[in-house]
């Protein structure tokens, strides 16, 4: 059917563009040597090279040759299509050109960073020719317009996910939030005082969590999770299933709650905001919605048995439990006191769950390392080392630091304002941390020894009464979302955008977007623009209220079908169906492929015993003449 | 009577900030019109080599995006603009007046041929290029630039009407003056940036004023592409170095400059360089003097346990004193907390300021926004909703707002549009009602 | 374009020139010291390729001055680039 269309009795007039991604590609593939091997090959008419293809001046190059009409097949070849390929798209479409006429030779990732010299001419002259192949057998497709629904799920009610979802609101855009604790503020009301504005971290998430309460168009499900998904981009089915929380998790979190009901609609320290009386019998439902925010968070390092002491002794405590306790100390005395003791001095270790080295620290029981920075803990340190300084004079602090990255706006002062409130630092080297004991002699519990690099690499031995540790931030563990939704995850196993920079809150998978720490440590600050950098992509996703997927999706040759039914049996996301059709007066059944879901896998065409169904703009005719390029090169 | 023009939103600056902005505001439809006082695009990340962690060129990074908002419908670019006032007359409507600066070449006939530049006569530094090479009175910025317009420098013009003599489209206009035009728009974005610490004030650093002691940004200039050498070579001579140093937090924590905040990006700038020098000189030692490493970003701290892993040296000690040495070294004095503490003095080839950020622009007596004591712009409401400020209908995006580096910026340009969007929306809301 | 008007051009020019007579002077030292730069760092790369220290020696210029020049000369196709020698590289004239 296709073969009679008009562009393909064309003759094909491929132009070749070659990068030299400013010297990524060119330092060592010769690429003036590739456009002249290409310009060889029947078919081709331009083969051109540029610093930049993708600058103004590259995508102008090709948009000439289109419009002059030298040219009316595409090849790029530069970075990954992963990078770039929309931008050509782009340029070729405004040139009034199909843009799926178009194919990408990636000789960056796949040639120039991995090979050198003359094979790596030879290999990216390969590469191209393959592309030009394809490019010759390329039909012009008109991406798939789906309608999209208007509604955003956002997983996760911390400030992520309330400050994603107010704003979506404010947009028009409906929201279901689901949260699975009895609670909205997530890791925030762990906090107290916030560097650098000393605003309560309480008064901001019930500020936050009253609006999205008070907000009619957004629907808050707490004591929720998600159990099943399906569908695409803008017509996602979610399953949310809510229940009553057990006897131990309602021990657990809700501290001090004696009524239920009572608490509704106030922050309790420490626990968060309570939106609505939990339920009482379990409920499930599917929710249809276009997007789908991950506002998942982070959960705090737990040290290891040991670890600085951590379980070993009682005066060992973390970073969180030492704020929530300082919360509620009495400031009427000259000293911190804990446990009912007097704290004479106390000290403070950082980079504790963070910064891990391997071959130096131990990895956990999962052989997971935390390499990472988790970026907000200076300052928090800093900002509690200050406060027992300023409220009990008579407690000296000592803090342990491999290097303080006060980097935020304001916080460098907090770290100036504790040097000058004799708060007395040690720098130790990750290889010679700091090592806690129980004294044997003397009235003070523990001691703790370093060697400082700040006195030129002086062993020091101090008496504490208390040890805080300043625990990193791991991500949530999401692995069932993870793998229902097949999201892609980082090495530091937190969600792994597509870009840093290009596209920092999105997914591989169209339609599932980044909000805050589920991402990568970050502060409120950071965590709010993240959240709303992630709302405004959703904003533009849903606005035109149909979204346009890419084309690359199994069709079926109905002269050559004969509804064998195999590509319906292996299909994994059950994009095609038989479908009785009547072919000369007889009722007989065909495959029938349903493009909004296909994802173009390509499963059902190694099946089809015809050869009848395939996948446009991948096919297997297009595949061949690619393997023929590569032989004959 | 001066040109009005009418847009849902004004962005002031054409960096990646201000066309981050641009672009996720007209992606939901509004209309934006970004002014720059460049004569292109693109802010300093397009002036800059590659960018961390993922070490990719800052330009197949930058270029997509000021291509895609060269070509938005909804988006409109000034360029060579300056920001005269911008004031609220209404919850509905702000009003700017700008200039634009004159080029000496209308845009509408100029094709960025270069005939102009090739036939000018005059040689001029080019602060492009660190001013390590020259350029022309005439010239277009540089090769990836947008727009692809020639600007002309009056001030280094001798009028010998040689480049109007060749320009193909007769685009060469000696007479051409600023011209005040009018924007009106429901909101605006600051987007406005940042230019690094000066530190000629610095009498410890010889003021910056030693043969090749060089800035940061120069060195992205001779790490980059298109660069004034093509290659790292000393610009006192051309020679290739074997020891380069960089010198942190030079013009940042430093209350004596009046910058006591952290720039945040020099850490990581400098690794990346010395991963780039490492690449491009594999013989050199690259030497960072500093007093903390602040890879606090996603992928920043691996990035810098690989740099140890690479051989660069990584020395504590902040940098007191810098001199030329005899063959134009540079010798740097400084106490080294790994040896005891004692004073020491080195020499180095070629020597880096790892330079701070400074408010690109100061809103006094533009409009009514307000700063904070580190001069940057002042958010009114820091956690929950960085972009606002105590102008109303009137954001913030990236370093405007206080040091970021890329990533951050990028995503706090998101939310300054989220913000703009949803005070058009309320706009909307409050028509309808 | 009429006769007329470019002839009101070259009035325009003229009463531009004076206007700019001092930045104009100016501008017309600095291409003049530039030429002669420019030619006395070709003179002594005539009888072939030289580092920077060798031309600086050659044409009795501060380095550093040389070394811009050079760089300039590379970038409009003057000067290539030619073999190192040592710790620096020689550069050569292209025949123009």
């Amino acid at each position: 059917m296709s073969s009679n269309k008009k562009e393909s009795t064309s003759e094909p007039r491929v132009g070749v563009y070659i990068c030299h991604c400013g010297g990524n590609i060119s330092d060592h593939v010769d690429v003036e040597q590739v456009a002249e091997n290409i310009r060889k090959i029947p078919g081709v008419v331009v083969s051109h090279t540029n610093t930049f293809m993708c600058s103004d001046p590259g995508q102008e190059l090709i948009q000439e040759d289109i419009k002059s009409g030298k040219i009316n097949r595409v090849v790029v070849a530069s970075c990954a299509p992963s990078l770039h390929e929309l931008t050509f798209r782009n340029a070729i479409k405004r040139a009034d050109m199909n843009p799926y006429l178009y194919d990408h030779a990636n000789i960056r990732e796949q040639d120039s960073w991995v090979h050198h010299g003359d094979p790596a001419t030879a290999k990216a002259t390969t590469l191209v020719a393959a592309a030009v192949a394809k490019t010759k057998r390329l039909e012009p497709l008109d991406p798939i317009r789906v309608d999209a629904r208007n509604h955003v799920i956002v997983i996760g009610g911390g400030m992520a996910g309330l400050r994603a979802a107010l704003d979506l609101s404010s947009r028009g855009i409906a929201v279901s939030l689901i949260e699975k604790s009895p609670f909205l503020g997530g890791q925030a009301a762990n906090l107290d005082k916030l560097v650098p504005t000393e605003a309560s971290a309480g008064d901001l998430i019930k500020q936050l969590a009253q609006a999205a309460v008070e907000d009619p168009n957004i629907q808050i499900s707490t004591c929720s999770q998600i159990v099943g998904f399906e569908g695409y981009v803008g017509n996602f089915k979610v399953t949310v299933q809510t229940h009553p929380p057990d006897a131990d998790t309602r021990r657990q979190i809700i501290r001090g709650i004696t009524s239920d009901k009572s608490q509704v609609g106030k922050m309790i320290p420490f626990v968060g905001y309570f939106p609505s009386a939990v339920p009482t019998s379990e409920q499930t439902r599917i929710i249809d919605t276009g997007v789908i925010v991950f506002a998942t968070g982070f959960k705090t390092y737990t040290p290891r048995q040991g670890e600085f002491g951590f379980g070993d002794f009682p005066e060992v405590i973390t970073l969180p439990m030492f704020i929530r306790h300082m919360a509620q100390a009495a400031a009427n005395d000259k000293h911190l006191s804990f446990n009912g003791k007097k704290i004479r001095r106390v000290a403070m270790i950082h980079c504790v769950g963070s910064r891990q080295i391997p071959g130096i620290h131990e990895a956990d029981e999962n052989d997971y390392m935390n390499e990472y920075c988790s970026r907000t803990c200076c300052s928090a340190t800093l900002r509690a080392a200050m406060e027992i300084r300023e409220n009990f004079p008579k407690t000296q602090v000592l803090d342990f630091y491999r290097d303080i990255r006060t980097y935020g706006r304001g916080q460098e002062d907090y770290y100036d304002r504790a040097s000058e409130s004799n708060v007395l630092f040690f720098r130790y080297e990750p290889e010679d941390s700091p090592l806690v004991e129980k004294n044997s002699s003397g009235d003070f519990p523990l001691k703790i020894s370093v060697k400082d690099t700040l006195t030129f690499g002086e062993e020091i031995e101090a008496d504490v009464d208390l040890i805080i540790l300043s625990v990193g931030m791991e991500p949530n563990p999401i692995t069932g979302l993870v793998d229902m939704m097949k999201l892609p995850v980082g090495s530091d196993r937190f969600l792994q955008e597509v870009h840093p920079k290009l596209r920092p809150v999105e997914l591989a998978n169209t339609g599932i977007l980044l909000a805050g720490t589920c991402q990568a440590p970050m502060d409120i600050s950071e965590t709010c623009n993240a959240a709303q950098a992630a709302a405004v992509k959703a904003s533009a996703l849903l606005g035109k209220g149909y979204v346009e997927l890419d084309p690359f999706v199994a069709g079926v040759d109905l002269a050559a079908c004969s509804g064998t039914g195999a590509c319906v049996d292996v299909c994994p996301v059950d994009a095609v169906k038989l479908k009785p059709v009547k072919i000369n007066g007889e009722e007989v059944e065909r495959a029938e492929v349903n493009p909004a879901i296909c994802t173009g896998c390509g499963v059902c065409v190694a099946e089809c015993p015809h050869n009848a169904i395939d996948v446009k703009g991948w096919t297997l005719k297009q595949y061949e003449d690619m393997v023929d390029a590569i032989v004959a090169a | 009577m001066s040109r009005e023009l009418h847009f849902d939103t004004l962005v002031v600056g054409g960096g990646i900030a201000g066309l981050q902005t641009a672009l996720d505001l007209a992606d939901q439809n509004y209309q934006v019109a970004v002014i720059e006082k460049d004569a292109t695009i693109g802010g300093k990340m397009i002036r800059l080599s590659k960018v961390f962690p993922t070490l990719d060129c800052a330009s197949c990074i930058t270029t997509p995006k000021m291509a895609a908002s060269a070509h938005h419908e909804n988006i409109t670019l000034f360029t060579y603009c300056n920001l005269k006032s911008l004031d609220r007359d209404s919850p509905e409507s702000v009003t700017a007046t700008v200039t634009q600066k004159p080029r000496y070449v209308d845009p509408d006939k100029c094709i960025g041929c270069r005939q102009c530049e090739y036939g000018c006569p005059v040689y001029v530094p080019d602060e492009e290029q660190g001013n390590f090479n020259l350029r022309k009175a005439v010239h277009i910025p540089f090769s990836n630039a947008i727009p692809q317009i020639a600007v002309l420098d009056m001030e280094n013009c001798s009028l010998c009407g040689k480049c109007a003599r060749v320009c193909p489209t007769d685009a060469i206009d000696y007479f051409e003056q600023p011209e005040d035009f009018i924007i009106h728009a429901k909101t605006a974005v600051l987007a406005t940036g940042f230019e690094l610490t000066p530190i000629d004030q610095k009498p410890e650093y010889n003021g910056g004023k030693v043969q090749n002691l060089i800035t940061s940004m120069e060195m992205e200039r001779l790490l980059a592409p298109h660069g004034p050498y093509m290659r790292v070579i000393r610009p006192s001579d051309g020679k290739e170095p074997d020891s380069i140093a960089y010198v942190q937090c030079a013009g940042s924590r430093d209350k004596t400059l009046n910058v006591p905040y952290c720039s945040r990006v020099c850490c990581m700038y400098a690794i990346k360089q010395a991963m780039l020098l490492s690449g491009a000189l594999p013989l050199a030692d690259i030497t960072i003097y500093y007093m903390d490493i602040r890879a606090f970003g996603k992928g920043y701290e691996q990035f810098y346990q690989n740099a140890k892993a690479m051989g660069i040296e990584f020395v504590k000690g902040k940098i007191a004193k810098i001199e030329q040495a005899d063959n134009q070294y540079v010798s740097l004095r400084y106490e080294a907390q790994e040896d005891g503490g004692r004073v020491v003095e080195r020499e180095h080839d070629l020597v880096v300021l790892s330079l701070g950020m400074v408010p690109g622009w100061t809103p006094q007596g533009v409009c009514q926004v307000s700063c904070d004591t580190d001069r940057f712009i002042k958010s009114s409401m820091p956690q929950i909703a960085p972009t606002v400020t105590d102008m109303e209908g009137v954001f913030v995006a990236g370093v405007a707002a206080g040091p970021k580096d890329i990533v951050d910026t990028i995503a706090e340009a998101g939310a300054a549009a989220m913000e703009a969007s949803k005070y058009m929306t309320a706009l909307g809301k409050q028509k309808a009602a | 374009m009429s006769d007329k008007k470019k002839q009101a051009d070259k009035e325009a020019m003229k009463i531009l020139r004076q206007q700019r007579k001092q930045s104009i002077d100016r501008v017309r030292g600095a291409i003049k010291s530039q030429n002669k730069d420019i030619k006395s760092i070709k003179d002594a790369l005539k009888d072939g390729g030289k580092t920077v220290p060798e031309i600086t020696a050659a044409t009795k210029m501060p380095s550093s001055r040389v070394m811009v020049f050079v760089a300039t000369l590379k970038k409009y196709g003057m000067v290539a680039e030619g073999p190192k020698d040592g710790d620096y590289f020689k550069y050569e004239l292209i025949d123009a």
